[in-house]
């Protein structure tokens, strides 16, 4: 006996589950690529902004004091262990092959070509991420951005151009001060743990550590600098409601930042491999 | 007794009646699925003290961003200085947005400056060739305008709740503005300091010339400063008149409003107008 056509009904329920994975998928989508218009959109205007008046000199100063300047420690105490870390570690790794001599070229490139930018990037998208959405996203749940805008003054001029700036430029400095606090502190384990002498430490870095290794590590920092900055503003303008609100802004640019550090780092590193 | 002529001293007769500075040309916005306004219709006057009425959420703080560009409409034109602002981009709302100014609900004063700093704030901002000294006697002037000569050191969070509204309001008046709207000017605030601040607001409109956009659920204050008054309810503008006019005219809705707000309405004080009125 033929089996009855289910209803239309029936095939609807059948099918709720997919439809709801769907939906859930489809809503998704569309707030990732309306974050990601926004952002590009805060993006082209903060570039337009860099390049044409008025510019806020004083701002850009005092914003490279405040998200670089008072960066230098936990960037700089990071750099610090992690280069001891990896002279112990390299040590322990190659003394069955008699490499000990090899440390300080393994800690110097690990640290200048990929650990320096990407650890400064992630402590540096923690602190200085975190707190510009947390300014900017104060000033747009109490209306200050608002007010500004109603005084005919643009708060991508205003807020966001000196952030992205300061980051941009900060960036590498910190990252080049934590490869020298980085090798300083492997050269520390290397003298006092593995009995190496200060010259050998350093003229195994010297024959190995070329100009290109330095640029290319500093390179990546101002695409970092720039990726920081822009989503820290960015969500920070974007908040919506009250403190909670900041306070889960804040949570994401932590996340997005670093998710965002981590995936271009793989696509400038073939960049710079490739030129 | 305030010099300041309150608005049952102002007839109908002796108002302003001057040019069209600001119009709503059936207005649409919604939010979350619903009309916060619905083809409003509305002309504000040059020189008048126009105060939006209305139950919370019906959309009064909305209207007023509506004619500094804050906020766009989903439909229908806002002309300010007989400009469609509409389709304007931030860059080109410049001009308006400099012949304007807000005081918001918080007084949205920036927390990193201190008193003088915020006042002089837009004056660096727009008029860079004026000096230091200069910027500091109009700040002074100013606050000496709102009631709070030699604060400027003072930082925004060692002020009251009044304090900061009326430095707001010293900021809102640094670039001698045509038009100024107060966004719930009075709110959260005791009696004592909203009587001052709707002093304020009507001193500030005859001292300086301006038109002035109060949008408030205070009636006191509504009496007090308004020229005319538009009662927004259900998207729409229920009333438009003069204070008195909105007090007697046996609008449902409104003399609703009025009872809850604790006023006498429809009393011996204020009787109902005739129909037809």
């Amino acid at each position: 006996m033929a089996q009855p056509e289910p209803s239309a009904t029936a095939i609807f329920y059948r099918n709720l589950g997919w439809l709801r994975f769907v939906d859930r998928f489809g809503r998704k989508g569309s707030q990732i690529v309306d974050y990601l218009g926004g952002l590009f959109q805060m993006i082209g205007q903060a570039l337009v902004g860099c390049v044409t008046r008025p510019f806020y000199p004083a701002e850009v100063l005092n914003q490279m004091d405040e998200l670089g300047v008072k960066s230098v420690a936990i960037t700089g105490i990071t750099a610090l262990f992690t280069g001891m870390v990896l002279a112990l570690q390299t040590a322990y790794s190659l003394e069955a092959f008699g490499g000990k001599t090899f440390v300080g070229r393994v800690v110097a490139l690990s640290l200048v070509r990929e650990l320096g930018p990407v650890l400064t990037a992630l402590m540096v998208g923690g602190r200085v991420g975190s707190g510009i959405t947390a300014e900017i996203g104060s000033m747009t749940v109490t209306e200050q951005v608002d007010a500004l805008r109603s005084m005919a003054i643009s708060p991508i001029r205003r807020l966001v151009v000196p952030r992205v700036v300061a980051v941009v430029v900060m960036m590498p400095i910190l990252t080049a001060i934590a490869d020298g606090l980085g090798i300083l502190g492997g050269l520390g384990i290397a003298v006092l743990e593995l009995r190496m002498t200060f010259q050998d430490y350093f003229t195994s870095i010297l024959q190995q550590l070329a100009i290109s290794d330095i640029c290319s590590g500093l390179a990546k920092t101002v695409f970092f600098g720039f990726e920081v900055a822009a989503i820290g503003c960015f969500n920070g303008l974007m908040v919506e409601g009250g403190a909670a609100a900041v306070g889960k802004a804040t949570t994401r640019t932590v996340v997005y930042a670093s998710i965002s550090i981590l995936v271009s780092d793989f696509f400038l590193t073939k960049l710079f491999l490739a030129i | 007794m305030s010099a300041i002529a309150t608005s049952a001293e102002r007839t109908p007769e002796t108002a302003p009646r001057g040019e069209t500075i600001v119009e709503f040309k059936d207005v649409w916005k919604r939010y979350s699925g619903r009309d916060i306004l619905a083809g409003v219709n509305l002309q504000i006057r040059r020189g008048e003290v126009l105060c939006v009425l209305g139950p919370s959420g019906t959309g009064k703080s909305v209207t007023l961003r509506h004619i500094n560009g804050l906020t766009r409409p989903d439909s229908g034109d806002v002309l300010v200085f007989g400009q469609s602002i509409v389709s304007l981009s931030e860059e080109q709302l410049t001009p308006v947005r400099r012949r304007s100014a807000m005081l918001f609900q918080g007084g949205a004063l920036f927390d990193s400056m201190n008193v003088e700093d915020n006042i002089a704030f837009p004056i660096r901002e727009h008029s860079p060739e004026r000096t230091p000294e200069d910027v500091a006697a109009t700040v002074a002037q100013k606050l000496t305008m709102v009631g709070l000569p030699g604060i400027q050191r003072k930082m925004p969070s060692e002020l009251s709740g009044g304090m900061r509204k009326r430095v707001a309001l010293a900021r809102s008046i640094a670039l001698e503005p045509e038009i100024i709207m107060y966004d719930e000017p009075t709110t959260g605030l005791d009696p004592v300091s909203s009587e001052k601040i709707a002093q304020l607001i009507a001193d500030i409109n005859v001292r300086m010339d301006t038109t002035s956009v109060v949008v408030t659920h205070d009636i006191v204050t509504a009496r007090t400063v308004s020229t005319r008054v538009v009662f927004l309810h259900q998207g729409r503008f229920q009333f438009v008149g003069t204070f008195e006019e909105a007090v007697r005219s046996g609008h449902p809705v409104l003399q609703e409003y009025f009872r809850a707000m604790g006023f006498p309405c429809g009393t011996g004080v204020y009787p109902a107008l005739p129909k037809g009125v």
